[in-house]
């Protein structure tokens, strides 16, 4: 039995009930407004909002944070059947989870990842889904950094070839010709600075800029331009 | 048996090494640089280091912030006693620990900020400590924000008498009339966002100058007015 892809909620063990109360937040924001892209997953998005390259450049493009950090590929994927993408008509829904499995392999994981693009896929047919590789972490070369590569492999390998499914890499380079990861970067050896996030992230703004010009464009020239 | 007030390191449990790391890098920062201001503790510390009144009021200080997002007292304990403000001569240390310490009572939680103070104490005599009350949590009213206020309630009762010693409340009012917390403040209903950080904090920068400046004076002054 993988856990990675079961869907399960977290549990409230502290008594805040912190949890819960995210993805009912989530749920008002998904009916209340109408975004054109929705980012889901766990830290990597949840603290994207807490950025200059949020501020700048997604504000704008009408996008929504549904991040909760400490969430796993079963959290998200309980969140994603349980409404949270349900009554919305995203473009483009950016994926990016995985990072906090620690007790899978790196095979569940992809299987979990995939268990959520499948669960977004079955609500939105046409929306592009964006699949996010995950960052290296620890400031030397360590077992986890290696489960993070070979979970991006197969993600590259078992997904890619999906229609209408990108697995992209954001991560400018941030392990050194040393093998080390700086802290200017990854300030805890795991989570970005704001700074490494302009850098990583301002990439993904334009791809999700081109992507909405890309689907916006057929509709409009279909009807004139038919034989291309 | 507290647990909050044994010192522990935390363990590699993943295999990436990053507390150690971290712990390491502070050691060296700790030997390197001659901080005026020492802030050690958990996420409220950690995350402080990335934020505006962090740039604007904080760096100038010559503060060093020795933040680990998950640490508990007795984490914080051992880095105390392990050598990250040994090799230094600062004039405030400011110490936010005890929100991680779930699984202990309020009063085990006070004995281990308690263990904290008296290591500080141990290598600096005379250095003015600034212990900063916890800041709510969760959206509605809950069991983890009471017992957050009896942890503030017992560090106001037993750590505010002791000499050179102040317990500071920066929380500006958080918990709404409605006994709610808004997500623009604490974004996951524990951690605070930049503009809740640069209202929280910006009075700690003043309390900061001011106790540089009275500490300065006194140095000063006292070979001129002895009798005072
Ligand atoms: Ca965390």
């Amino acid at each position: 039995m993988n856990s990675a892809v079961i869907p399960t909620l977290v549990e409230d063990y502290y008594g805040d009930d912190k949890w819960m109360c995210m993805h009912k937040r989530f749920l008002m924001e998904a009916e209340e407004r109408e975004p054109e892209v929705v980012l889901i997953g766990d830290f990597t998005i949840a603290m994207l909002a807490h950025t200059e390259v949020w501020e700048k450049y997604f504000v704008s493009m009408h996008c929504l944070n549904f991040g909760i950090s400490e969430d796993k590929t079963q959290n998200v994927l309980w969140r994603i059947e349980n409404g949270e993408i349900e009554t919305m008509n995203p473009k483009i829904i950016v994926l990016s989870v995985g990072a906090n499995n620690y007790e899978n392999t790196a095979q569940e994981v992809v299987e979990g990842v995939r268990a959520c693009v499948t669960a977004i896929r079955s609500y939105h047919n046409s929306a592009e889904i964006v699949v996010l590789k995950l960052f290296p972490c620890g400031q030397y070369p360590n077992p986890v950094r290696e489960k993070i590569n070979q979970i991006n492999s197969l993600l590259e390998a078992e997904l890619k070839a999906s229609p209408n499914i990108q697995v992209v890499n954001l991560d400018p380079g941030f392990v050194q010709t040393d093998g080390t990861i700086n802290h200017h970067d990854l300030y805890d050896y795991k989570h970005l600075t704001r700074r490494a996030y302009m850098q990583a992230f301002s990439p993904l703004s334009d791809l999700i800029q081109q992507l909405i010009r890309e689907l916006t464009l057929p509709q409009a020239e279909t009807p004139t331009l038919p034989d291309e | 048996m507290n647990s909050a007030a044994i010192p522990a390191l935390v363990e590699d449990c993943y295999g990436d090494d990053r507390w150690m790391c971290m712990h390491k890098r502070f050691l060296i920062e700790a030997k390197e640089r001659e901080p005026e201001v020492v802030l050690i503790g958990d996420f409220t510390v950690a995350m402080l280091s990335h934020t505006e009144v962090w740039e604007k009021y904080f760096v100038s200080m010559h503060c060093l912030n020795f933040g680990i997002s998950e640490d508990k007292t007795q984490n914080v304990l051992w880095r105390i006693e392990n050598g990250e403000v040994e090799f230094m001569n600062p004039k405030v240390i400011i110490l936010s620990v005890g929100a991680n310490n779930y699984e202990n009572t309020a009063k085990e939680v006070v004995e281990g900020i308690h263990a904290c103070l008296t290591a500080i104490r141990s290598y600096h005599p005379k250095a003015q400590i600034v212990v900063l009350k916890l800041f709510p949590c969760g959206q509605h009213l809950n069991p983890v924000r009471e017992k957050i206020n009896q942890i503030n309630n017992l560090l106001e009762a037993q750590v505010k008498s002791l000499s050179n010693i102040q317990v500071v409340n920066l929380d500006p009012g958080f918990v709404q009339t409605d006994g709610t917390i808004n997500h623009h403040d604490l974004y996951d209903y524990q951690h605070l966002t930049r503009t809740a950080y640069m209202q929280a904090f910006r009075p700690l920068s003043d309390l900061i100058q001011q106790l540089i400046r009275e500490i300065t004076l006194a140095v000063v002054e006292t070979p001129t007015l002895p009798d005072e």
